[in-house]
């Protein structure tokens, strides 16, 4: 639209501007040449006037000379009348030689003498314009001698007169002329631009529509826009030409387009079920890495645990012999055990499965973590462990995986350093790196090997001591971790002497604050568990042997305290303000139902929540009259226990057991047994469901948990446990054998705290971490009750 | 009204122009006096100039490269008339003032000035002077009357002249009608031949 009415204007601008030139050339001529005949008529005339006013002198001189030879004026001044015929004469005068005026003529009638204008002494006549008039002088000569001199004054009048007509005249020609220059004008326009403005409404439609079949008819006449025309027509031809070609192309290009389009489709959709073929495969796989890391590991745990349990002789003393069989039973299965770790790991790494998530720590806030570990295989071996590890820049790493590369190299370096030896951990700054150097006095490694000792399973056959055992796995797996986090591995041996593995990992910004910093300030927030005294329950019942059998029922977790009748019930209620009350309904004197409207009558003991136990069945009643719950005798133990959690809040107590939450028994025993010999007190459950079951009943000190269980899994527990009002401070302790992805660490890193893998020597690690937590948990609360 | 309150003053000036006039036509040719000139010096430039204003035959009996001017009879002028006139030309041929005693021997002249003294003699002049192509001239009363050309006549003390045109076409001449315009009186008598 635009383009058009570009056009459109142009159109008409050519047009206006052919008639805008005709009219401003033939304007230009008519005027100038108007001009130059009005000037040189005004100058012709004014000759002609000259001429005129010199005969009209000439005469009237020559006809005064007898006048003025003769001394006549009166003749001379008759002869001077004469020129009233000429209306133009102002005034004339005729003088005698010396100037002397003679005779005089005045148009108006005044008979005044005029003095005579100067005149040169050799001019015969001389004339002048001034003041809007002509004054014209001339010598009378009379047979060769002067004898006088006349002058005529004449005004302009005439002249002026003229000049207007001639304006008018001029005026009119001129308008008149353009008139038929702009008529003349239009039809030669017509001749040059009409074939133009076609040519240009044309060129309008063809860039409007694309229409290239239009053609501009020729004027025939072979000028210029007719050659324009004609090589716009060809230009035309050959652009629609060009157009059909084009379209044939465009539309080959489509037809290829689309058969392309339908073999990538056909492509695309196989590579779909490929892909979803592949997926999956991967799927499957993953799942198989899952269950075997589980089932494999569950019965390992059982075999390394137990191996440990009997070496360590908690069943029992063992016999040399027995001790000796049972160890090669723990190193075999630990060693098992490792190896499927590792090879789930390396499997792992290969899938691409491994996930990271780096995060910025201090190396020497996550140093301790993994000499705890490594510190007793050392002393074992009596070797020295020290670090440097003074430098202000985090790691931007996977703590978890910088602590398993870590600790990988560390249980290597111990591995192969002779007793007495040292292992030294350095670190340094590298530009933008952060390296650090496990150095050790060992055996060392062969130059030739030192590239080998990265590959999978390729162990060095290094020293005498081929005992060494190890799954040829670690290195190729610390190596592939190092590098996935984009740092790199080296190594300097010499055989002897020892080894020094270094690598690298991306150092942050100086100023990062240290993690543990925050951990450890939280530490005492989550030991602050809700502290106090254990409930007291008071029992009411006229029978001694009923109120002994509650009160043992009751015994471990709450406190008792006892009333035979309704009466003293109510007192030792409004005395005691106990947690709860259990009321039993048929008593001498004033029945349970009457006590127990008596209690929710007094505001003092309205809120004790009562539970009615009796024989006699009337529920209704009981609720009525504002029973909290109502248990029909013989009662079991779990159900009075169960209910009354119901109504009371429980609180930790120092000597409550910790929960073990595992659908393996095996594991479960070895848990127990662990934690058991270590002092604590264990409660197992082999199923989710059931772990929730006890931790509503019963008060527990932290849990154990598995993750990976038929029906309700570990991760449903927690968020059971972390949902619950009461449980929100409850210690977890995760341990499993599954492979976690990174949102199930995230969960884990939030609401537990701490997870144990059974990768390992796991062991050693769950007393640390559940000495932390309940050592700090049992200080808060001295702290709290002091 | 206008124009009757200023005649009054124009017509004084007329007057005194006349008298400037006076003096001031006689001047070229009275180059000694300063005053104004005297009725015989005007009458004498006045002979002068009728030569300017009549044209003579072309048979007629002057010749050569002089244009005589003659006085018959008792000298009215003196030396007045050499004085003011000769050294003149007039149509190429130069003023000559001549003396004649008696009209035959102004045959020759072109114009003639018959003095008063002649007065009784002038029908013995004129015929003698018949069939001539001579301008005569006089200030004798009754001259033109009598068949000579031109009178002088005073007026209002200025010098004017009348014309007798018969006499002067019997002579032949051509009197220009300029003169006659300036002539007071111009007469066509049939008696003038008598």
């Amino acid at each position: 639209m635009a383009d058009l009415t570009m056009f459109r204007t142009r159109d008409s601008s050519i047009t206006k501007r052919l008639t805008r030139m005709n009219i401003l050339v033939s304007g230009a001529a008519l005027l100038i040449s108007c001009a130059a005949f009005v000037a040189y008529d005004l100058v012709s005339f004014r000759e002609a006037m000259v001429h005129n006013l010199s005969i009209q002198a000439q005469i009237a001189g020559s006809n005064s000379v007898s006048a003025l030879l003769f001394d006549d004026p009166r003749t001379a001044e008759g002869t001077l009348s004469a020129l009233k015929a000429a209306p133009n004469i102002v005034s004339a005068g005729i003088y005698t030689p010396e100037g002397r005026a003679f005779a005089m003529y005045q148009r108006d009638g005044a008979g005044q003498s005029l003095a005579l204008p100067p005149i040169g002494s050799g001019q015969i006549e001389a004339h002048w314009f001034k003041d809007g008039q002509l004054v014209l002088v001339r010598r009378i000569v009379f047979q060769g001698k002067p004898s006088g001199t006349v002058f005529i004054r004449s005004d302009l009048q005439e002249m002026s007169h003229r000049l207007s007509r001639y304006a008018s005249i001029a005026a009119l020609v001129l308008f008149g002329s353009l008139i038929a220059a702009l008529l003349v004008a239009s039809v030669f326009q017509r001749a040059v631009a009409e074939p133009i403005v076609h040519l240009a409404e044309l060129a309008g439609i063809v860039s409007r529509d694309k229409d290239y079949s239009v053609r501009a008819t020729s004027t025939g006449n072979g000028d210029e826009p007719d050659i324009l025309i004609h090589a716009f027509n060809e230009m035309l031809g050959r652009i629609q030409q060009h157009e059909g070609a084009l379209q044939e192309v465009h539309r080959e290009l489509e037809q290829r387009v689309e058969a392309r389009t339908a073999q990538l489709a056909a492509a695309n959709k196989a590579l779909e079920l490929q892909n979803r073929e592949v997926e999956r495969a991967t799927r499957l796989k993953s799942r198989f890495l899952a269950s075997m890391s589980h089932e494999l590991r569950t019965p390992l745990n059982a075999i390394v645990g137990f191996s440990d349990l009997l070496a360590e002789g908690v069943p029992g003393e063992l016999n040399p012999k027995q001790k000796r069989f049972v160890n090669h039973i723990k190193q075999g299965s630990a060693h098992l055990l490792q190896l499927i770790n590792d090879i789930l790991d390396l499997s792992k790494i290969e899938a691409g499965q491994l996930e990271l998530h780096c995060e910025y720590f201090h190396v020497k806030d996550a140093l301790p973590e993994v000499l705890s570990t490594i510190r007793p295989l050392a002393m074992a071996k009596n070797i020295e462990v020290e670090h440097m590890l003074e430098i202000d820049r985090p790691a931007y790493a996977d703590r978890v995986r910088f602590k398993q590369i870590l600790y990988n190299l560390l249980s290597n370096a111990v591995k192969f350093t002779p007793p007495n030896g040292r292992i030294s951990i350095a670190c340094a700054e590298d530009d933008d790196f952060v390296s650090i150097a496990v150095t050790d006095t060992g055996i060392g490694i062969r130059a030739e090997d030192q590239t080998v000792v990265f590959e999978e399973f390729r162990q060095v056959e290094g020293g005498k001591d081929s005992t060494q055992e190890g799954t040829g796995l670690g290195l190729a797996i610390t190596k592939r971790l190092v590098e996935q986090q984009g740092g790199k591995i080296t190594l300097v041996s010499e055989l002897g002497k020892g080894s020094r593995f270094s690598f690298t990992l991306p150092a942050g910004a100086k100023t990062k604050t240290s993690a543990t910093d925050a951990v450890s300030a939280t530490a005492p927030q989550r030991a602050a568990v809700a502290a106090g005294r254990k409930p007291l329950v008071l029992v009411v019942d006229d029978e001694g042997p009923a109120r002994e059998l509650l009160a043992s029922y009751l015994d471990p977790e709450y406190r008792t305290a006892v009333a035979e009748s309704g009466a003293e019930a109510v007192r030792r209620a409004q005395q005691l303000q106990p947690d709860a009350i259990t009321l039993d309904v048929l008593m001498p004197g004033s029945t349970g139902f009457e006590t127990l409207a008596a209690l929710r009558k007094n505001p003092e003991t309205a809120n004790i929540p009562i539970i009615v136990v009796s024989i006699v069945d009337q529920k209704q009643v009981g609720f009525a009259l504002g029973a909290a719950d109502y248990l029909i005798k013989p009662i079991r133990k779990s159900v009075l226990l169960d209910t009354i959690r119901k109504h009371v809040p429980y609180q930790y107590d120092d000597d409550t057991a910790i929960l073990l939450v595992d659908d393996d028994p095996k594991t479960l025993e070895l848990l127990e047994e662990t934690l058991r010999s270590a002092g604590y007190e264990t409660q197992s459950v082999q199923s989710g469901k059931r772990a929730l079951e006890v931790l509503s009943s019963k008060l527990v000190s932290a849990v154990m948990l598995d993750l990976l269980m038929p029906g309700m899994d570990g991760f449903e527990v927690i968020r059971h446990i972390r949902q619950h009002a009461t449980l929100k401070q409850l210690p977890i302790f995760v341990m499993t054998g599954k492979s976690l992805t990174p949102e199930e660490s995230n969960l884990l890193a939030r609401d537990t705290q701490a997870l144990l893998l059974k990768n390992g020597s796991w062991q050693q690690q769950l007393l640390v971490e559940v000495e932390r937590v309940i050592q700090g948990h049992k200080l808060a609360k001295s702290a709290g009750q002091s | 009204m206008t124009r009757k309150h200023i005649r009054g003053p124009r017509f004084f000036h007329r007057r005194l122009g006349l008298v400037i006039t006076w003096t001031i036509i006689a001047a070229p040719w009275l180059h000694a006096q300063q005053s104004s000139p005297t009725e015989n010096e005007v009458k004498s430039a006045y002979l002068y100039n009728f030569g300017k204003f009549v044209e003579w035959p072309a048979n007629a009996a002057i010749v050569g490269e002089f244009f005589p001017i003659c006085a018959l009879g008792d000298d009215a002028f003196g030396s007045t008339l050499e004085t003011t006139i000769s050294g003149e030309s007039i149509n190429g041929k130069k003023v000559l003032v001549r003396r004649v005693a008696k009209p035959q021997d102004a045959v020759s002249c072109r114009i003639l000035f018959i003095s008063s003294s002649e007065q009784n003699q002038l029908k013995e002049i004129l015929a003698a002077l018949d069939n001539t192509s001579v301008l005569t001239v006089s200030d004798m009363p009754q001259f033109t009357r009598r068949g000579g050309m031109i009178q002088f006549v005073v007026e209002a003390n200025k010098v004017r002249f009348e014309v007798n045109l018969t006499s002067a076409e019997r002579a032949g001449l051509t009197l220009s009608s300029q003169l006659l315009k300036v002539a007071i009186n111009v007469k066509r008598s049939a008696q003038s031949g008598g």
